[in-house]
């Protein structure tokens, strides 16, 4: 009896490895005739969709005249406010308080004074800057304050220069949404060549900070004997300020930086354009662009030659640098972490901003409207870690200027593709002739970085700087291009910048090129392989159960 | 600077205008701030909804007038490691219907908040009260509170001010408990993680400890063992 026993057993221990070789089951599995089919693509149920144009302010879209002064109209989804320029234009002292109000600026924030030259428009300027961190931490909770999405549910941490502002920095008092002044890029900034401007940077953030103004005709110190130049061994600390004063003999597109821990600071945010205009008379400036994009309220010099001005900023982000400020609260942790943990030269750019957004967020307040036979004054600036190549479908552009000097007439190159090296600057000509050159007719032309990386949001297309010249009569009433409506449900979604939703998953082709299925799982395969693996672990406990009986008898 | 900017834009302007200004100038600072519905403001700061008369519905009368100077800017946060902004105190407590007159001082050269939340809409527009400083001055802000124990948030809120120490707690009638995050009064929700500065002797004391901790059983048990044996000895001569 015994021995019949273990002859079945040991029959049986033979069979299990054959048993499992047979029918493991697996994670993956090749599919056999039929693979799976596509899931069906679920943009409804999973939640999120934005309107591309909230619309919250269509009035601020139309030509105005406020305090007297005349402000173009704008017709994209998300202008400027338009108080804001009537403020950025006439200073904070020159106008009513009716406008002020309308604004968030601080009422020292510009303060216009004394025509030195009698042209009719005032030469003291002085300007205050603050440091903002735009999606900062909180000790408070798991949640970000001062948002500022670059893309849809895209919310690095982010430090600009701000005007000086009143009141909230937030939306509204139980919103964690930042107030629209506060915003990347930090400021555009336009001066007038011999104007006497001061440039106070009052310190709010909690790391030091200095200006820097890189290509601006400056002295290297101010008046009072200090340090002019924004340079590392004179920070601004927190809770300080310093005044940097220029009078500048030479007009042009520079720009200015942080020049603490410069790297980081930059990367961070702190880089704008600042542009000295030609002197004119009654030359009335508008002092920021907030937001970068279309200038409403050109300069005098700008008018002569052109129908319209656009400010391009161009900065690029490094995720893992970004999330530090929101890894601790603690400015000593920071520091650590940003100075001395973090490595610069082993780092990436993951989101590629213009004017502050990522597509589609591009297309809210940064495209180019034109019209045909325009000439179209473009400033660029390269606020990036590496190196830009700006191309324009449909259209070949002329170089004005390089680093805010001139070029000769032999050298104002027309192209197609502008590479612009970190801090460098240009000023382009977009002539709309439909010449088959210069224009190759109206359309909604997209305009991108062509390194590969910038149409891309930590690596997902389409996203980064991408954006559009559009021909006004292509835009619909909210600003928004026609013909769109499909894509705009698609990317304006967190979801898909989540990477959760398939390129191609809706439409004729959603079949042919949405997400694939799984394969069912086998249950009889799963079944076998289960029972006969149990069964090989039981025989061998019972053998070695049996077996120590045998011994100890 | 305020003072530097005002004087060339006086020799601007008429001798009338002038005199306005300069009678501006003479009176008390609150009056010579431009009222704006609930806001009164100039080139230095502003106050929005202070309330020195109007009482909340609860109290009948003003219980007493309290004085609060509140000062604020970075050196106050020294004394609280990890802070870089802070008031000169986190905490006030205040009798029920009590009139707060608050005296708000900026020692930095840049703009600081003093705002109180949660105070009735009906008296307070948003529920808040707010002093804002545009760099060193002073503002003086009258407010009443209700009579019931509530804990009102006083911070400034320009972005990453509170987050990074200013932030205080008003409490009428003893409060109804602490807000989180107040410098030297509460733990922050999220806090900051630090090393913890293991030495030689963290170690020692650790394997004192695990020693002593492993050798009590063994001995309790050789000696326990030993009273028994000893216990069933003596039973047994006694047998």
């Amino acid at each position: 009896m015994h021995r019949h026993f273990f002859v079945l057993f040991s029959l049986l221990i033979g069979a299990q490895p054959a048993l499992a070789w047979l029918t493991p089951p697996a994670m993956h599995e090749p599919a056999g005739i039929e693979p799976p089919a596509t899931l069906p693509y679920r943009l409804d149920e999973t939640g999120g969709i934005e309107k591309p144009c909230s619309n919250d302010h269509p009035e601020w879209r139309d030509a105005q005249t406020i305090d007297g002064l005349e402000i173009a109209a704008s017709p994209m989804c998300e202008p400027d406010n338009p108080y804001d320029i009537a403020v950025s234009v006439k200073g904070t002292n020159n106008v009513s308080m009716h406008t002020l109000m309308q604004t968030h600026f601080a009422q020292d924030a510009l303060i216009k004074t004394d025509d030195l030259d009698g042209d009719g428009d005032p030469d003291v300027i002085r300007i205050k800057l603050e440091v903002t961190e735009l999606n900062g931490q909180s000790p408070d909770g798991e949640f970000l304050i001062n948002t500022f999405p670059i893309a849809p549910g895209i919310e690095p941490g982010l430090w600009v220069y701000s005007p000086k502002m009143v009141g909230m920095g937030v939306k509204h008092f139980n919103s964690l949404v930042a107030n629209p002044i506060l915003r990347a890029p930090s400021p555009v900034i336009r001066v007038e060549q011999g104007d006497k401007v001061y440039i106070t940077l009052e310190n709010t953030h909690y790391l030091p900070h200095t200006i820097h103004l890189h290509g601006v005709d400056h002295p290297w110190l101010n008046s009072e004997g200090k340090d002019n130049d924004g340079v590392e061994e004179h920070p601004v600390f927190p809770g300080q300020n310093h005044t940097y004063e220029i009078q500048t003999r030479h007009a042009g597109t520079m720009i200015y930086h942080c020049h603490v821990q410069t790297a980081q600071h930059m990367m961070m945010g702190l880089t704008g354009m600042i542009i000295v205009e030609e002197n004119r008379p009654n030359n009335w400036l508008q002092t920021f662009n907030i937001g970068a994009g279309h200038v409403r309220h050109p300069s005098v010099a700008i008018k002569e030659k052109f129908n319209r001005e656009y400010d391009l900023v161009y900065q690029s982000i490094d995720k893992r640098l970004a999330s530090i400020v929101q890894g601790a609260n603690d400015p000593r942790l920071i520091a650590q972490r940003m100075n001395r943990e973090y490595n610069m030269t082993e780092s990436f750019e993951n989101y590629f901003l213009l004017n502050g957004r990522s597509f589609p967020y591009t297309l809210r307040d940064g495209i180019i409207v034109a019209e045909e036979n325009e000439h179209i004054k473009l400033n660029l600036v390269n606020a990036q870690r590496s190196a830009a190549a700006i191309h324009f479908h449909g259209h070949k552009a002329t170089i004005m200027a390089y680093d805010g000097v001139k070029a000769a007439e032999g050298s104002q190159i027309t192209r197609d593709v502008f590479d612009i090296t970190p801090a460098q600057r240009l000023d382009l000509d977009l002539y709309t002739k439909n010449d088959g050159l210069h224009s190759y007719g109206p359309g909604l032309w997209m305009f991108h970085d062509h390194v590969v990386t910038g149409t891309t949001t930590d690596g997902l297309e389409p996203g980064g700087n991408m954006s559009i010249l559009a021909y006004r009569h292509l835009l619909d009433a909210q600003g928004m291009p026609h013909m769109h409506d499909e894509m705009f449900d698609q990317v304006f979604t967190k979801n898909y910048y989540e990477k959760k939703l398939p390129a191609w998953g809706s439409g004729e082709y959603g079949d042919a090129l949405g997400e694939a299925g799984m394969l069912a799982p086998d249950y009889v395969r799963i079944a076998g392989f289960g029972l006969a693996v149990g069964l090989l672990l039981g025989v061998i406990i019972f053998i070695v159960v049996a077996l120590n009986r045998k011994l100890s008898q | 600077m305020t003072r530097q900017n005002f004087i060339p834009r006086i020799q601007k302007l008429s001798s009338a205008s002038l005199c306005l200004l300069l009678l501006a100038a003479a009176s008390p600072p609150s009056t010579a701030m431009m009222k704006h519905g609930n806001m009164m403001m100039d080139e230095t700061g502003m106050i929005m909804n202070a309330n020195a008369d109007n009482l909340p519905r609860d109290c009948k009368e003003i219980s007493e007038d309290v004085d609060i100077v509140i000062r604020a800017g970075h050196e106050h946060a020294q004394k609280f490691p990890g802070k870089m902004f802070a008031f000169d105190r986190q905490e006030w407590d205040v009798k029920p219907c009590s009139r707060i007159n608050i005296t708000f001082i900026n020692d930095d050269q840049i703009r600081h908040q003093m705002m109180i939340h949660g105070l009735p809409g009906y008296l307070y527009p948003d529920g808040m009260v707010h002093l804002e400083l545009y760099g060193q001055g002073e503002l003086k802000a009258s407010l009443i509170v209700p009579s019931r124990p509530k804990t009102y948030l006083v911070h400034c809120e320009i972005p990453q001010h509170m987050e990074k120490g200013m932030k205080a707690q008003l409490k009428v009638d003893g409060g109804d408990g602490d807000l989180p995050s107040i410098p030297g009064i509460s733990e922050p929700v999220t806090p900051d993680v630090y090393p913890v500065a293991w030495s030689q002797t963290t170690w020692i004391a650790l394997i004192v400890s695990l020693t002593i901790g492993l050798a009590a059983p063994i001995i309790g048990g050789i000696w326990l063992n030993k009273r028994l044996q000893a216990k069933q000895l003596s039973a047994k001569d006694s047998a």
